[in-house]
């Protein structure tokens, strides 16, 4: 057996406020693997690859790299050990163009000056060596969450990383993404490199993975050779129990809550997003929206909560036209929505669980009396939906933004779902969740539409579309170009075709499937 | 009206210009570096103002250019401070730069009765000297040519930190790292780069260059310290680094149309009796509003065109 490149011993680490994060931690990594470490969330990952690097002091334990005991005081100290880390939350300056943001921190100098032109050699040379294309030129902001994520792992390779660490590079991906990805790790790993991967989907750990540490509850529960397990023996280590992700289809169909006809979207620089779209919801069903990120789903989503002006056609809910109200009223009427990006529009950071749980109901005599916010009211609320939503949280005072990712979707869901919907908008519920959480919020979703809901739903992953939907449609370039009826046999590869523009329906077919 | 054109024509009035231009241009260079690195400076009145006395009183026992740099050392010390306070002891830096122009405004008064012996309103009894104006006699008289005589050698000194800190924000590495932390802090500290040492830096450049333009108003401008003499210059230095797109050329023309209407306040009156000179002054401020509402009206607009 090799020496372990990297090894983590007893590692601690309580947070002011006495989180208990990391619980004496072990972790081995031999070189030239491919390591994975899994848990649900709040298991300590991040907090034990934030230690790693340098940006966590362990309150107890030691770490060696190559043999060499090592005691890091900042991300400097573990650069210099070649530790590389791709962060959830990416950290790229958007003004600065691909290649600056790659050499930030050890720029090449010509005298005083900044040497751009080998600046940009250098990154094209490693990004060719690597397998990870992206051009240096353009500024970050203006790139999709791909290849910003290459920016990441471009920065860490040059600063000659051995090891590299990502926490979640997949939980931002789309599929075709995500095997680009796996290509550069497998070129990475067969140059000698070593990788650390965290994962929410156990068939990609499985996948990428030589060896798996699984997490609970901040300790380390087992380390397994990848090819002796498989997903449901993980699944069951990962959380200390069967889990099962099977859903019920809608019993019964109630009546149209939601008519969309030749609906037309235009962005502020007039380029269409989506053109005649024509749909209807009805009350008790989830109707999937599938397609590749960018091609008219969200949008439709926005423009149905009131984020999006409407260019053409129209919005009808219940009889009522939906363009006459704004947003507030929308809402008083039963909409509910749980957006895509938690930290930017589902969630405020600063504030406390229990303003974030009251935040959209202002108007509730429980919250607010005579003008005047009612704490104790605000607060029992809060007591109340962590119980019933299971949010892992020291309590309802705690500021969201210290609560890690599954946690916070699931106070985003607990906030959309305490009072039963009549149209309720989902896009990507489950983006970084655990499996726990996925299992409840998807319940927590068809318990919505079983009382009644009318439920539009998007996600980059087909399964969940395929596993929660009653009948999908699929975009593609802002048109509905193919409608189903959920069954059995229907596959992600046939909704594949379809979403990539190869397979078209005729209109016969995809009138079938709209009610 | 033709008098009004002669007199803006003449290379006396470009003087006055830029005379007027260089404490404001120090002065908005200092907030532009601070504020790119995301600590703005909003102390740069009350740092002009205490480096402004410093100047003046070392001056008097000391050459002319040792006053000027112990200017430049007060805004500096200022700026330190003001980083002790934010970056070690997480005082919000709005706060604490408000603390330093109370204390500017109060502390300078007292100072200067100590140094003078009584005198709480000039340094009129004080020997201060002044920085001496470059002429170059071979220029006089001549058209165009003569534009580049008589200014101050801070004038000089400043347009020459507009190349610098042009050069340095966006051609050296420091330069880049500065820019990044303002924007974005957790990249540069992913990146192993002391987000707290280069905004200790910023500020203290931030009042180096403020104390510089102290300096230049209480030994050029005017010649020894009157209390209050910034008279609200390092806050129209605040909406200079705005209105100049947070860009140290930008910089430069928006401290130039400041001075050009500082300028004509002081020679308008003398043409027009029935303007008030406060009035012509009024105009930078109402000129400063239009452009800022414009500037963020554009950028709002550059933003929906790219989503
Ligand atoms: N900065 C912080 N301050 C206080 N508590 C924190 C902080 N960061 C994380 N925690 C807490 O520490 C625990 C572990 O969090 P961590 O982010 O390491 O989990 P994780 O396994 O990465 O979860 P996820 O899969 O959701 O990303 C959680 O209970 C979280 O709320
Ligand atoms: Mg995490």
């Amino acid at each position: 057996m090799t020496d372990p490149i990297l090894k983590a011993t007893g590692i601690t680490r309580i947070y002011p406020g006495g989180t208990v994060a990391n619980d004496g931690v072990n972790l081995t990594v031999r070189p030239g693997e491919v390591h994975a470490v899994v848990g649900e969330n709040g298991a300590g990952k991040s907090t034990l690859m934030k230690v790693l690097f340098g940006l966590e002091k362990p309150d107890a334990g030691s770490l060696t790299v190559n043999g060499q005991k090592v005691d890091f005081t900042g991300p400097k100290d573990a650069i210099e050990a070649g530790i590389g880390m791709v962060f959830q939350h990416f950290s790229l300056v958007p003004s600065f163009s691909v290649y600056e943001n790659v050499v930030l921190g050890s720029e090449p100098a010509k005298g005083i000056s900044f040497d751009r032109a080998k600046a940009i050699a250098t990154v094209r040379e490693l990004s060719q060596k690597f397998r990870l294309t992206v051009d240096p030129l353009p500024a970050v902001r203006r790139l999709p969450v791909g290849q910003q994520q290459r920016v990441e792992i471009l920065k860490a390779l040059y600063r000659d990383a051995q090891i590299l660490i990502l926490d979640e590079p997949t939980a931002v991906l789309a599929p075709q993404e995500v095997e680009e990805l796996f290509t550069a790790i497998r070129a990475l790993t067969a140059q000698g490199r070593t990788v650390i991967f965290i994962a929410h989907k156990l068939p990609e750990v499985l996948e990428i993975s030589d060896r798996i540490t699984v997490m609970r509850g901040g300790k380390t529960v087992g380390e397994v050779e990848t090819k002796d397990v498989d997903e449901s023996s993980l699944a069951a280590m990962m959380v200390g129990r069967e889990v099962s992700l099977r859903v019920d289809r809608a019993a019964t169909t109630g009546e149209r809550a939601l008519e969309v006809k030749n609906l037309r979207l235009v962005a502020g620089n007039g380029v269409t997003l989506a053109d005649d779209l024509t749909l209807n919801v009805h009350h008790g069903e989830i109707l999937g929206l599938v397609g590749v990120e960018g091609n008219g789903q969200a949008e439709l989503l926005e423009a149905i909560a009131g984020l999006r002006p409407v260019a053409g056609g129209s919005l009808t809910l219940q009889g009522t036209p939906l363009d006459e109200l704004t947003v507030l009223e929308r809402r008083d009427r039963g909409l509910a929505s749980i957006p895509e990006d938690r930290i930017a529009q589902g969630l405020a950071t600063g504030a406390s669980v229990a303003e974030n749980l009251a935040a959209t109901r202002l108007d509730d005599p429980r919250f607010v009396r005579r003008g005047i916010l009612n704490l104790k009211g605000i607060r029992d609320n809060a007591v109340a939906l962590i119980d019933r939503f299971s949010i892992r949280v020291g309590g309802p005072d705690v500021d969201v933004g210290t609560l890690s990712g599954g946690n916070m979707q699931k106070v985003v869901v607990a906030r959309e779902l305490s009072e039963q919907p009549q149209i309720l908008l989902v896009n990507q519920p489950t983006r970084g969740v655990d499996l726990g959480a996925t299992q409840f919020i998807w319940k927590s979703i068809t318990d919505a539409r079983d009382g009644g809901a009318a439920v539009l739903l998007s996600s980059a992953d087909l399964q969940e579309l395929l596993a929660l939907s009653d009948r999908l449609v699929v975009f593609y370039r802002g048109r509905i170009v193919a409608a189903f009826v959920n069954h059995a046999e229907l596959t992600s590869e046939t909704l594949g075709a379809y979403m990539l523009g190869i397979e078209t329906q005729t209109p016969e077919a995809m009138a079938g499937a709209m009610r | 009206m033709t008098d009004l054109l002669e007199v803006v024509f003449s290379a006396t009035f470009l003087i006055t210009v830029i005379r007027a231009s260089t404490p404001l241009l120090f002065a908005t260079l200092g907030g532009l570096i601070s504020d790119l690195g995301g600590a703005l400076n909003v102390a740069l009145e009350g740092m002009m103002l205490i480096a402004a006395l410093t100047a003046v009183v070392v001056s008097v026992y000391a050459p002319w250019y040792v006053g000027v740099v112990a200017g430049m050392g007060a805004g500096a010390a200022l700026g330190a401070i003001m980083a002790l306070f934010h970056l070690r002891y997480k005082a919000d830096v709005i706060l604490v730069g408000f603390a330093v122009n109370i204390l500017a405004a109060g502390g300078t008064v007292f100072a200067l009765s100590l140094a003078t012996g009584g005198d709480k309103g000039t340094s009129i009894n004080l020997q201060s000297k002044a920085i001496p104006s470059i002429d170059i006699p071979a220029f006089e008289g001549i058209p165009v040519l003569n534009f580049f005589t008589g200014h101050s050698a801070l004038s000089w000194l400043a347009a020459l930190s507009v190349a610098g800190i042009w050069y340095f924000l966006y051609r050296t590495p420091r330069g880049m790292w500065l820019r990044g932390v303002g924007e974005y802090p957790a990249a540069p500290e992913a990146a192993g780069i002391g987000v707290n040492a280069v905004r200790a830096w910023s500020l203290v450049a931030s009042g180096a260059l403020a104390g510089l333009g102290g300096a230049q108003l209480a030994m050029f401008n005017y010649i020894g310290f009157t209390r209050d003499m910034t008279a609200g210059r390092g806050f129209i230095a605040l909406g200079a680094v705005l209105l100049g797109a947070r860009h140290p050329v930008g910089a430069m023309l928006a401290a130039l149309l400041f001075g050009l209407f500082e300028a004509l306040s002081i020679v308008m009156p003398g043409i027009f009796s029935w303007i008030p000179g406060e009035l012509v002054q009024t105009i930078p401020f109402v000129v400063t509003l239009l452009a800022l509402i414009l500037f963020s009206y554009r950028t709002q607009r550059a933003e929906r065109t790219l989503s």
